[in-house]
């Protein structure tokens, strides 16, 4: 009989969950990759494993446990979590930099609390990467936040960034912002033509 | 109350939103699918107009909003032979390679999720059986899971409407059903093939009990999910499966938004996903 029905659970082995996360964070360090990709999901459910999973984030080389780790992170998802994650947005690999992106994006409550100082980074790539984790983040103060930078931002490639989510974000608050701001990039094609957009919309809009 | 309208503006914008956040693409022939869609849940929410409603989808927490959109914007149903190319893609593309690297007598694995009331499951044996000729050559195991157990029990007794059943081939339908009172009934030989049982996606614990897949078809569900959700799915299923295995989504979703776990396959048949061979 070739199609054959077959499935056994294996036993539930909670000890170590039983034991608290030490010794998930001790295997946290094993050589075989495997055992450090279970260590990281099993910690995803403790809260004070949240600096060990980031020291873990800036050592680790295989993708499958950076993206447990990562997982883990998201499924804390407090504020040190959101914290550390978005200092990944210097980091120079770029998967964990997007990588990071995503998961604060799920993380709205918490970004709030990181959000303004990553807006105001010395780095225009942070800023930009900040702009990215508002794009699809679900929190009521999105299009304020890209209007203080609007205001205040000097580069044109940010702004050019924010003004792409504001166009999908923008209410009537930000006419004046976006207006101040064609005038202050006069003569820069890609602020003229984003510009123009998000003004369009809200014109037909009204 | 006034009807509220969907200018072409809210409907571009909504479209690319909608888009970027599920992967489903409407096209501007779709206008009054959506439209009327959109009016409904405005109404619904009790909101003023579009931008009210478009304001109050992209930016609450809960996202229940969202999940309530994506229901009316989905065809949230299943029938035997849904979406065929990717059986046919197992039998011709899929099975042959993970034959050609397994030991004899190492069974194939393969994992439905979500099982609904088991149409999909249904159909691979049958493909199975109609199509894989090697079927005799290998022991194949078919597991069956939802979170729901009263879907599953439906699915153990087999039996389906006319609706479920109508793009099934003449041949196949006389082969392997019966007609009853309620509908058509499946063969207690492939009932007996096989495994429904019952696991949360959601929680990796309960997943840890799913190991060694092949294949894994997780068609249409991960469009419900939450951004992290979707990731914590990708997770597991990275976890579930050997190294070369793959896994087949829904034609309007895409592991690649998801996780970086997997390499794409593009096969003639279709496109679908795999665990490197190589590494974990």
């Amino acid at each position: 009989m070739p199609l054959m029905k077959h499935f056994a659970a294996p036993a539930a082995d909670d000890t170590s969950l039983d034991e608290g996360p030490d010794a998930w964070l001790a295997q946290l360090a094993a050589p075989e990759a495997a055992a450090r990709r279970a260590a990281a999901h099993a910690l995803g459910d403790w809260p004070e494993a949240v600096p060990v999973l980031l020291c873990a984030l800036d050592v680790e080389t295989e993708q499958a446990v950076r993206s447990a780790l990562l997982a883990a992170l998201g499924r804390i998802g407090n504020e040190e979590a959101a914290a550390g994650l978005a200092a990944c947005l210097r980091r120079e690999d770029a998967w964990l930099r997007n990588a990071a992106i995503e998961v604060l994006r799920g993380l709205p409550g918490q970004v709030a609390a990181v959000i303004a100082h990553l807006l105001v980074d010395w780095d225009r790539d942070v800023r930009i990467l900040a702009v990215g984790i508002l794009d699809t983040l679900r929190h009521p103060s999105v299009e304020t936040w890209l209007l203080q930078l609007i205001e205040a931002d000097g580069d044109v490639n940010v702004c050019g960034a924010a003004l792409d989510v504001l166009a999908e974000v923008a209410t009537d608050d930000a006419r004046a912002p976006v207006t101040r701001l064609l005038e202050r990039f006069d003569g820069e094609p890609y602020i003229a033509f984003a510009g123009k957009l998000v003004l369009g919309r809200l014109a037909r809009s009204a | 109350m006034t009807e509220p309208t969907i200018s072409a503006d809210d409907f571009q914008r909504f479209r690319e939103y909608f888009y970027r956040r599920s992967g489903i693409h409407f096209e501007p022939s779709k206008r009054y699918f959506v439209d009327k869609r959109l009016v409904e849940r405005i109404r619904a929410n009790g909101c003023t107009g579009f931008r009210d409603y478009f304001a109050m989808l992209r930016f609450q927490a809960s996202g229940q909003e969202w999940q309530a959109l994506v229901n009316e914007m989905t065809v949230n149903e299943t029938y035997f032979m849904r979406e065929d190319y990717q059986f046919e893609c197992l039998v011709e593309s899929i099975l042959p390679e993970l034959a050609a690297r397994k030991r004899r007598g190492e069974p194939l694995r393969i994992w439905v999720m979500p099982s609904s009331s088991g149409e999909e499951a249904y159909t691979i044996a049958i493909f199975l059986l109609e199509r894989w000729p090697e079927l005799s050559d290998w022991d194949v195991e078919i597991v069956s899971s939802d979170i729901d157990t009263r879907i599953l029990a439906q699915a153990q007794a087999g039996l389906y409407s006319q609706r479920a059943i109508q793009q099934l081939p003449a041949s196949w339908l006389q082969k392997y059903f019966t007609r009853e009172a309620g509908g058509w009934r499946i063969c207690q030989m492939l009932r007996d093939a096989v495994a429904f049982t019952r696991v949360n996606l959601a929680d990796p614990r309960e997943v840890d009990a799913y190991r060694d897949y092949d294949v894994v078809f997780c068609r249409n569900l991960l469009i419900y999910f939450d951004d992290a959700s979707r990731r914590q799915a990708a997770e597991s299923f990275f976890d579930v499966l050997r190294p070369g295995g793959f896994i087949c989504l829904g034609h309007s979703e895409s592991m690649s938004r998801i996780s970086s776990l997997f390499r794409i396959r593009k096969f003639p048949q279709a496109i679908v996903y795999q665990k490197p061979l190589e590494g974990l």
